[in-house]
C-alpha cells in the first residue's frame, strides 16, 4: 500500500465516527461554557447565554446525526510523508518561537529553509532559497511598505 | 432604477490608483488561478491583511481583491487544458474538453478560446450584477432585525443542501464558524464569552487568524501530501489565436453558460464548481449530437469557463445587498468589508457607493485587463506551472506570519493561527469544506445580533420571527431549499423501484 492511497469505506466510517465523537463532546463543553457564562445585566431579554446553548444544541443534533451516516472522508498520509506533513506545523511553532527573541530575519531564514528541505529540495538550492526569502520579504515589508517587524531582543530590537 | 452609483463607481475605478491596482491584482489573481495548489481563496486570504496594512482605501482593497478573484478564474484554465489537473476549483470542467485539445497540439487555440469565452462570462455576469444590485438592495430595505435572522437562516438551509453531498458536514462546517464568532466581548451585556482568561482573546477571534489559518497553512500540509503525483506539462503550444469559426460555433455555449453561472452565483453557498459543472452537463445535453464531447470540443470548453467567470461576479450580488455571501471566496471578501468597520447590508449601496460602484466599475475594467493580459501573455503565465513547491509554500507560509503580525503585532495571533490551520487540515482529511466554517463566522455575529434585536424589539415574544411577509416567505424558502434534495432522492428511488418492478 503507497503513503497517499485511498482508503476504505470502513476506515472512512471509523474516521467519521471518531470525528462525531469529538463535536459531541465539543458541543457539551461548549454548552456547558455558555451555561456559566456570568454577567451582570443584558439590555435584551435573550442575554448572552442563549445562542451560545442553541448552537450546542444544534452542534450535538448534528453530531449524532453524522455518527450514523459518517460519509466519506480522505484519511490520513502515512508513515514518512505523514512525519513530513507534521513536520510542517511543527517547524512553523519553533520558527515563530524564534520571531520576537531572534527577529524577523532569523525565524523567516528558519522557516524557509526548513519547509523547503520538507519539501525535498536539494540543501543548497533549499538555502539559497531561504536567504533570498528572508531578504526579499524584509526588504518589502520591513523596509519598503515600513510594517513593524521584530528585530529580535536578543540583538537590543 | 438609478445607475449613478455606477458612473460615481467608473470615477473610483478609472483613477490611476486604482488601475494600477487592478491590473496588480488581475496578474496576481491569474497567477493564483494557474497554480494548482492555490485557488481564489487563498490569494485573496494572504493579499487582505498585507492590502489593509498598506493603508489603502477601502474601495481599493475591495477592487484589489476583486481583481485577484476574477484573474483567478480566468487563470485556472491554464493548468486545466496544460496539465489535466484544475488550477482551482470553477476549471475543473474546463479540463474534459481543453485537454483533449492541448494533446492533440491545439492548446494555444484552447486558451485563447476560452480566454474569450472567460471575457464574455465576466462581463455578461458583472451587467447582471450591475443591474440586480440596485433592485435586491431595494427590496431588502425592508428587512429588519427578524427578517435578517431569518435570511441567514435560509442562507445556511441552501449551503446545507447544495454544497457537497454531505449536508451534515456542511452545517457542522457552518455552527462550528458561528460557534468561534461567539468567542469574546459581548457588546450587549459586557460579558466575556469563551476567552479562557486570555486578554488577546477579548476582542473575539481575528477574521484574518482563521482564514489564513484554514486556508493557508492547511493548505501547505495538503500541497505536500498531494506533491508528486506525476504531473507531465503539455510544452507544444501551437496556434496562439482562436479561429473565428471557433468563435463563432462556440456563440450559445458561451451565452447559456454564462447565464447559468450568473444565477448559480447569486445563490448563497454555491460556487464555480457548480455552475460550470452545471453548464458543462447541460451543453452536453443541448449540443453533443456526434458525442464530441470529452475528447477536444470547442463548445464544452467554452460553456464551463463563461461560467465559472459569470459566477464570479453572481456571487457578489448577495454580497453587496444582502451581506450573504454567495460563495467562499465573497465570504472572505466579506470579513476584509469588516476590518474596514464597514457592515454589509442593504444600505451599502446607499451609504457607500464609492466601494459597490468602485468593486462593479473594476470588474469591468478588470475583464478587459484580464482579456488584454490573458491572450499575449498566456506563455508566461503557462511557465509559472514548472515553479517548484519548495519555492512557492515557503513563500506562501512566510505572507501568512507577516498578514497575521502586522494586524496586531502579536505572536499569540500567529499561534492561534497555527492551531486553526492544523484544526483545519484534520476537519479536511475527515472530508470537512473550510467554506462553510468561513461562512458561519462571517454570519455568526450578524445573526446573533439581529436575534437579539428582533427579540428586543417584541419583549422577548419569538413571534416577532415569523411575523412579516418577508419572514415568512424566507421560512418557507428555508425548509424547502433545506428538504428539497431529501424529497429528490426519494422521487427517484421511488422511480427506480417503480422501474425494476416493471423489469420483473
Amino acid at each position: 500500500m503507497s503513503e497517499h492511497s485511498p482508503i476504505s469505506a470502513r476506515t472512512a466510517h471509523l474516521i467519521g465516527r471518531i470525528t462525531a465523537i469529538i463535536f459531541l463532546v465539543l458541543a457539551l463543553a461548549y454548552g456547558f461554557g455558555g451555561s456559566v457564562i456570568e454577567y451582570a445585566f443584558s439590555s435584551d431579554p435573550l442575554g448572552p447565554r442563549v445562542f451560545p446553548i442553541g448552537l450546542a444544541v444544534i452542534l450535538g443534533l448534528l453530531a449524532v446525526l453524522y455518527f450514523f451516516s459518517p460519509g466519506s472522508a480522505e484519511g490520513f498520509p502515512k508513515g514518512a510523508l505523514l512525519a513530513r506533513v507534521l513536520g510542517i506545523p511543527a517547524l512553523l511553532v519553533f520558527s515563530v518561537l524564534l520571531f520576537e527573541p531572534l527577529g524577523f530575519v532569523v525565524s523567516i531564514f528558519v522557516m524557509t529553509f526548513g519547509t523547503a528541505l520538507i519539501f525535498e529540495a536539494p540543501v543548497k538550492k533549499a538555502l539559497l532559497g531561504a536567504i533570498g526569502h528572508a531578504a526579499l520579504w524584509w526588504f518589502v515589508f520591513g523596509f519598503a511598505l515600513e510594517v513593524y517587524l521584530p528585530t529580535g531582543s536578543l540583538f537590543g530590537g | 432604477m438609478s445607475l449613478d452609483y455606477l458612473w460615481h463607481g467608473f470615477a473610483v475605478a478609472l483613477t490611476w490608483q486604482n488601475l494600477l491596482i487592478g491590473f496588480i491584482g488581475c496578474f496576481i489573481g491569474t497567477l493564483v488561478g494557474a497554480l494548482p495548489a492555490i485557488g481564489p481563496i487563498n490569494g485573496i486570504a494572504l493579499l487582505m491583511p498585507i492590502a489593509y496594512t498598506m493603508g489603502l482605501p477601502a474601495e481599493s482593497t475591495m477592487i484589489l481583491l476583486a481583481a485577484v478573484y476574477c484573474g483567478a478564474e480566468y487563470g485556472g484554465r491554464i493548468s486545466s487544458i496544460l496539465l489535466n489537473v484544475p488550477g482551482d476549483a470553477g476549471a475543473v470542467m474546463t479540463a474534459m474538453d481543453g485537454y483533449p485539445m492541448a494533446k492533440q497540439g491545439r492548446a494555444g487555440e484552447a486558451l485563447a478560446l476560452s480566454g474569450i469565452s472567460s471575457f464574455v462570462g465576466g462581463i455578461l455576469g458583472t451587467l447582471g450584477l450591475a443591474l440586480f444590485a440596485p433592485v435586491l438592495s431595494g427590496l431588502a430595505i425592508g428587512f429588519g432585525p427578524a427578517e435578517y435572522f431569518v435570511l441567514m437562516v435560509f442562507a445556511f438551509a441552501t449551503l446545507g443542501s447544495m454544497v457537497g453531498s454531505q449536508p451534515a458536514k456542511t452545517l457542522i462546517g457552518c455552527t462550528l464558524g458561528l460557534m468561534l464568532a461567539t468567542v469574546g466581548l459581548d457588546a450587549t451585556s459586557g460579558a466575556y464569552r469563551f476567552t479562557f482568561a486570555e486578554p488577546e482573546l477579548g476582542d473575539g477571534i481575528e477574521f484574518v487568524v482563521l482564514v489564513i489559518g484554514l486556508f493557508s497553512v492547511s493548505e501547505a500540509m495538503i500541497i505536500l501530501e498531494n506533491q508528486g503525483q506525476g504531473i507531465t506539462v503539455i510544452r507544444e503550444l501551437g496556434r496562439m489565436t482562436a479561429r473565428w469559426s471557433d468563435i463563432v460555433k462556440t456563440f450559445g455555449a458561451t451565452i447559456r453558460g454564462s447565464l447559468i453561472g450568473f444565477v448559480v452565483g447569486v445563490l448563497p453557498g454555491t460556487g464555480a464548481s457548480v455552475s460550470s459543472a452545471v453548464s458543462y452537463t447541460t451543453e452536453k445535453r443541448i449540443s453533443d449530437t456526434e458525442g464530441t464531447f470529452g475528447k477536444g470540443d470547442v463548445r464544452g470548453l467554452a460553456a464551463p469557463e463563461a461560467a465559472n467567470n459569470a459566477t464570479a461576479a453572481g456571487a457578489f450580488v448577495p454580497m453587496l445587498t444582502l451581506g450573504v455571501p454567495g460563495s467562499g471566496t465573497t465570504a472572505v471578501m466579506l470579513g476584509a468589508l469588516m476590518l474596514y468597520n464597514i457592515q454589509p447590508g442593504p444600505m451599502l449601496l446607499a451609504e457607500r457607493p464609492e466601494v459597490v460602484g468602485g468593486l462593479i466599475a473594476s470588474l469591468f475594467v478588470g475583464n478587459v485587463i484580464l482579456l488584454a493580459l490573458n491572450l499575449p501573455l498566456v506563455n508566461i503565465f503557462a511557465r509559472v506551472l514548472t515553479v517548484p513547491n519548495w519555492m512557492l509554500v515557503p513563500g506562501m507560509l512566510v505572507l501568512s506570519v507577516i498578514g497575521v503580525y502586522s494586524t496586531h503585532a502579536s505572536v499569540f495571533s500567529i499561534f492561534l493561527m497555527l492551531g486553526i490551520g492544523f484544526t483545519g487540515w484534520l476537519l479536511r482529511k475527515a472530508g470537512f469544506d473550510m467554506a462553510p466554517i468561513i461562512l458561519g463566522f462571517v454570519l455568526g455575529r450578524v445573526m446573533e445580533v439581529n436575534l437579539r434585536n428582533a427579540l428586543a424589539i417584541s419583549g422577548g415574544d419569538p413571534s416577532i420571527l415569523f411575523e412579516s411577509t418577508i419572514s415568512i416567505v424566507l421560512w418557507c424558502m428555508a425548509i424547502g431549499v433545506a428538504f428539497l434534495p431529501w424529497f429528490l432522492a426519494r422521487r427517484s428511488k421511488k422511480k427506480m423501484a417503480a422501474l425494476l418492478a416493471k423489469e420483473n
